[in-house]
């Protein structure tokens, strides 16, 4: 569905990402882990079309153009950037309503938000409060629920984590791996290595703008060098 | 006597507001002042002025000023901005100064340089409200004001492309990940922000009954100072600060002599500032959208 080939992303002078490969099927959830600075987040803005880049990626088929992510979108590519991404100056319903910006079939739309007030109640009960006013744990489910009102076929997810209680994590994962059977695919940038590995069919490791190893989440997760360095050393006593 | 100065102020206030208006909507999205608005201000009168000294009615007039304005606004932003897009801040705001400077000699070469007044018996009925005398220019320019006040708001609150607008104000990656095109949202700014310069000048002229080439200096720098003083990031500041300033000078002018209102003006812009930097509706200072 998605093939990233020799992916090189530049901040200035600064080589952030140095020649990564990605593969992703159609109904998978991938992980991309690894530590602060890696480049997981500057390869996935990539990928959604954010970022100016030399190599190639293509999704079903076709090579994307690099810095379009309005285009992008349309193709039903979507992504929660990291720190939600909400918009925090308009309301819940409004941010709501600029997850179906891109539509074109309004009746649906409309419909569909009404469905995403039921299957996200506390969303429903804020709907006329200011975004910012909300949750972590609100916020990330409203950007979730936005992303999801542009009808992706591919959601690229970026620390969805990031900041939230145990709790409220546990149940973004759930989230997320509920959204598998529904058909989406999804791009999971994590740090939280452990729990990640739990919901995901493969993972790519990255460090340094490399990646430096992949496979099946299972293998990762059981690998010893991969949990001395980024799992803390939880199986390693 | 104090309420007669107070309507007198509303509507000076209400120019400010609409020029103000103007500024802010490219300034929120775009972060760059459009100095050249002070100048489609003085077109819009100017064009205004040709349509009524020809005895053609005035919305007609009010028509013309407005797509007249946006018309060049619209150059402004393809010739001025668009390029510098990715140039420093100071490159665009330079560049529309620019486009002000040219702007002025044109009109100064088309209809010269000295004042042209409007036709003494327009609109110089008036009628009393109790102690108070409202002339019909001033029902027109704060009925007018009202209106295409509600009809920026509506756009901006309640409409996709309004949302839009608000969407890339507030932060431009997010804006493009759910599909807004920074380049039409754009255009859209500029073509807004010039109907409302277009009207309000024309709404001036009928004020002061007269124009000039310069007008647009003052008043623009007073928007200016006026959407300095709402709170530049937030639109709606405008509304609040307009109203404030026309009364304030037009009281200035009243007990304190004209040859003291922009002190007392800039004055009160310091001090705001001083008080509360971000202007009285600002938020804070992380709220500030990001450069498009």
């Amino acid at each position: 569905m998605l093939k990233v080939r020799g992916l090189e992303v530049f901040y200035g002078p600064i080589r952030a990402v140095r020649g990564v490969d990605l593969d992703i099927e159609a109904g998978e959830i991938i992980a991309l882990i690894g530590a602060n600075g890696a480049g997981k987040t500057t390869t996935v803005r990539a990928i959604a079309g954010l970022a100016t880049y030399k190599g190639s990626i293509s999704y079903d088929g076709t090579t994307l153009t690099p810095n379009s992510a309005e285009f992008n979108l349309r193709a039903g590519l979507a992504m929660v950037p990291e720190g939600r991404g909400i918009l925090g100056r308009m309301t819940v319903e409004d941010n709501l309503s600029m997850g179906t910006y891109c539509r074109k079939d309004r009746a649906q739309a409309a419909k569909d938000v009404v469905e995403m007030y039921e299957r996200f109640p506390i969303l429903s009960a804020r709907r006329h409060s200011l975004a910012n006013l909300l949750s972590g744990g609100e916020q990330q489910m409203l950007a979730i629920a936005r992303a999801l009102l542009s009808r992706p076929r591919l959601l690229l997810l970026d620390e969805p984590s990031l900041g939230l209680a145990p709790k409220t994590t546990t149940a973004v994962f759930e989230l997320i791996s509920s959204l598998r059977r529904d058909g989406l695919t999804v791009l999971l940038v994590e740090q939280k290595a452990r729990q990640t590995l739990k919901i995901a069919d493969r993972a790519y490791l990255l460090e340094t703008g490399r990646v430096v190893m992949s496979g099946q989440a299972q293998n990762l997760a059981n690998d010893s060098l991969m949990s001395q360095a980024f799992l803390g050393g939880a199986t390693t006593p | 006597m104090l309420l007669q100065q107070l309507v007198n102020g509303l509507t000076l206030g209400a120019v400010y507001t609409l020029v103000a208006l103007s500024f802010s909507l490219v300034m929120g999205i775009l972060s760059v002042l459009n100095i050249a608005i002070g100048e489609l201000f003085m077109l819009g009168g100017y064009l205004g002025f040709a349509v009524i000294a020809r005895e053609l009615p005035l919305p007609l007039a009010m028509a013309v000023a407005m797509i007249g304005a946006c018309a060049v606004s619209v150059v402004i932003q393809k010739i001025a901005y668009e390029p510098l897009r990715d140039a420093p801040l100071i490159t665009p705001m330079l560049s529309t100064l620019g486009f002000s400077i040219i702007l002025q000699n044109i009109v100064t070469n088309v209809w010269g340089s000295d004042p042209l007044q409007l036709p003494s018996e327009m609109f110089d009925a008036d009628f009393m409200v109790g102690p108070v005398r409202i002339g019909v220019m001033q029902i027109v320019v704060i009925g007018v004001t009202v209106a295409l006040v509600g009809a920026v708001a509506y756009l901006v609150q309640r409409t996709p492309a309004g949302r839009a607008l608000r969407a890339i104000a507030e932060n431009r990656d997010v804006a493009r990940l759910l599909g807004v095109s920074v380049s039409k949202t754009t255009f859209l700014a500029f073509a807004i922000s010039g109907l409302l310069a277009g009207a309000a000048g024309v709404l001036i002229s009928l004020h002061y009954a007269a124009i000039t080439p310069y007008i647009g200096v003052d008043i623009g720098l007073k928007a200016i100072a006026v959407m300095v003083i709402g709170g530049a990031t937030r639109v709606w500041g405008a509304l609040l600060a307009g109203p404030l300033i026309g009364i304030a000078e037009v009281l200035t002018i009243a007990y304190g002599g004209s040859q003291i209102r922009d002190l007392v003006v800039y004055g009160l812009m310091i001090l705001i500032l001083l008080l509360r930097p971000q202007g009285l509706l600002g938020g804070a200072r992380s709220d500030v959208g990001q450069r498009v």
